[in-house]
């Protein structure tokens, strides 16, 4: 699978609130290349979820522009390239409503208007990769499921489209420590696979886990981007945002060792301690 | 000190459902603060929803929360006088246009006399630190911000039990710390606490933990008895706290660290000592 890069050049949103206009996103350059895993940090409110929607094309910008593979949005093949674009909402599981979990995962292809056998495929393969095998899950009935099972059926869902972008909105909210290491661990797969990936989440240990690198958001605004750089203010960054640094790099900091490659791993950590 | 939870043998089931909890036994004394960890689906938020007076158990030997008998409507009625829950999402627990008018609803049905109502308000802004909110309609407050005036407002009566159902998980990292600094300060005033919770390292943080496992108790004891047994937290769906989990790996390679630190504090010491 080749990612998709993705663009985003002076974006503005306003969200209509009865008379007032409130700003949600205020003048956002950043980009994606390829194939990239990117945290989006920022404290609640700082548009991560707003910056989601228009990637994905639910909202369209007030201002600026979206590039989607090179394709802008005034250009033909826009609406095919935001196709690629896979968006799993917060609580995704909210949203199962078929009577069995392939059912439920082949939607989003038929929507598509893809033929039977390529949906059958599209179906078993997602399943597998979010780790509900077909064989013991496919005739299953959602609500069945732990809740665990039921936020990858609905990251299947997505899968299923076959996006070439997969952008999470705090996607561990709610679930177990089991449940929370099962979907790290398919989300790390993903983000070598070749699927850009934009994780918009609260929970910096694991944003720093599985994301090469951070975009920040602070009121609207774009305060960073790029890699995370810990060695050249990086963590002071994360800090003047009222946001947590990892706590593995906080670690290293404590422990007076250098910043400039932090384990992302509690393994990790632990082979270059002892 | 005095038992302020007392439950032998508790079941309860959702109509037309499996149970879902099945045969809880817990004594919890005046002034502790507990945290209740387990798998999704254990019972967690059931247990919580009974202890705040808001579900009949099916059955039970005892349900005593309070003193009152959680089996009579009468016994519901006074535990949702004592104890104040607190759900993951506050969205649902506002009643007023702003936060004074939300603050103000609990004492109000209580019948208190204005003055005293405008007294209790202000006492309550101060404490949560809602100065500049008082005018703004809670539903348009950040998460964190929200989270504040819900607990304000649930212990905008007088509380002998504090039940909070994952309070923090929707909040941001100031949020959470907002939150849980308020919570200890609660329990430091002699509030009993009992936290649900799926972040290990709130867990970490009470001196005692209870985990549930499909509706029953599997643990009830030290957080630093259930972190060091591997076995147990793997069949309950736990984990460590980061720095824990450090620590374990850095043991398996051979280097001895003592007790098991569960927070980055007690971590730094450890390795300090032993790592050159």
């Amino acid at each position: 699978m080749t990612g998709l890069g993705m663009v985003c050049e002076h974006l503005s949103f306003a969200y209509q609130a009865g008379e007032q206009r409130v700003l949600a996103l205020r003048d956002i350059s950043l980009s994606l290349a390829p194939g990239s895993s990117t945290a989006l940090l920022g404290p609640a409110g700082s548009g991560k979820s707003t910056l989601l929607l228009i990637l994905r094309g639910l909202l369209d910008p007030d201002e600026g522009e979206v590039r989607l593979g090179g394709v802008g949005m005034a250009d033909r093949g826009y609406a095919e390239a935001q196709r690629s674009v896979g968006l799993v909402f917060q609580q995704a599981e909210r949203q199962l409503f078929a009577a069995t979990c392939e059912e439920d995962v082949a939607f989003g292809p038929r929507q598509l208007g893809w033929p039977p056998q390529q949906v059958q495929e599209a179906v078993a393969e997602a399943m597998e990769r979010v780790g509900l095998s077909p064989a013991l899950f496919a005739r299953r009935h959602p609500y069945a499921l732990s809740g665990g099972e039921q936020r990858r059926l609905a990251l299947a869902g997505v899968l299923a489209m076959r996006p070439r972008a997969l952008l999470l909105d705090e996607p561990f909210v709610g679930l177990d420590p089991a449940a929370r290491r099962d979907l790290s661990a398919i989300l790390r797969g993903l983000a070598t696979s070749g699927e850009t990936v934009v994780l918009a989440t609260h929970e910096v240990d694991r944003a720093w886990e599985l994301c090469e690198q951070r975009v920040v958001l602070a009121g609207g605004g774009l305060a960073a981007s790029g890699a995370w750089d810990f060695a050249a203010g990086g963590v002071e960054l994360l800090e003047s945002h009222g946001l947590q640094v990892p706590t593995l790099v906080e670690l290293w900091r404590r422990l007076g060792r250098p910043l400039a490659h932090p384990p992302r791993t509690a393994t990790a950590a632990a082979e270059a301690l002892a | 000190m005095s038992t302020l939870i007392d439950i032998r043998e508790l079941r309860f089931a959702y109509p037309g459902n499996q149970a879902a909890l099945s045969g809880i036994s817990l004594n919890v004394q005046r002034g502790e603060s507990v945290a209740i960890v387990g798998a999704n689906g254990s019972g967690k938020s059931t247990l919580a929803r009974i202890l705040g007076g808001l579900e009949r158990p099916t059955a039970a030997a005892r349900a005593l929360v309070c003193g009152a008998d959680l089996t009579t409507l009468e016994g519901r009625l006074s535990a949702r006088r004592e104890a104040g829950i607190l759900f993951q999402d506050p969205e649902n627990q506002f009643v007023g246009a702003d936060v004074e008018e939300d603050l103000a609803f609990g004492p109000e049905n209580l019948g208190w006399p204005a003055e005293r109502i405008r007294e209790r308000v202000e006492e309550l802004i101060c404490a949560f630190r809602l100065e500049d909110l008082r005018e703004r309609e809670p539903h348009m407050l950040s998460g964190g911000q929200k989270q504040r005036v819900a607990l304000a407002g649930v212990l905008a009566v007088p509380r002998t039990l504090l039940v909070l159902d994952e309070p923090t998980s929707m909040l941001d990292a100031a949020g959470k710390h907002d939150v849980l600094a308020a919570v200890r300060r609660l329990h430091a005033e002699g509030l009993t606490v009992i936290l649900v919770t799926q972040e290990m390292e709130e867990a970490a943080i009470a001196a005692r933990v209870i985990a549930l496992d499909a509706g029953t108790v599997a643990f009830d004891g030290p957080a630093a008895t259930l972190f060091t047994d591997q076995e147990a937290l793997a069949r309950l769906s736990l984990g460590l706290p980061l720095p824990a989990a450090v620590a374990a790996e850095v043991e398996r390679r051979g280097r001895r660290l003592g007790t098991l630190p569960l927070d980055l504090e007690g971590l730094v010491t450890a390795l300090r000592e032993v790592v050159s």
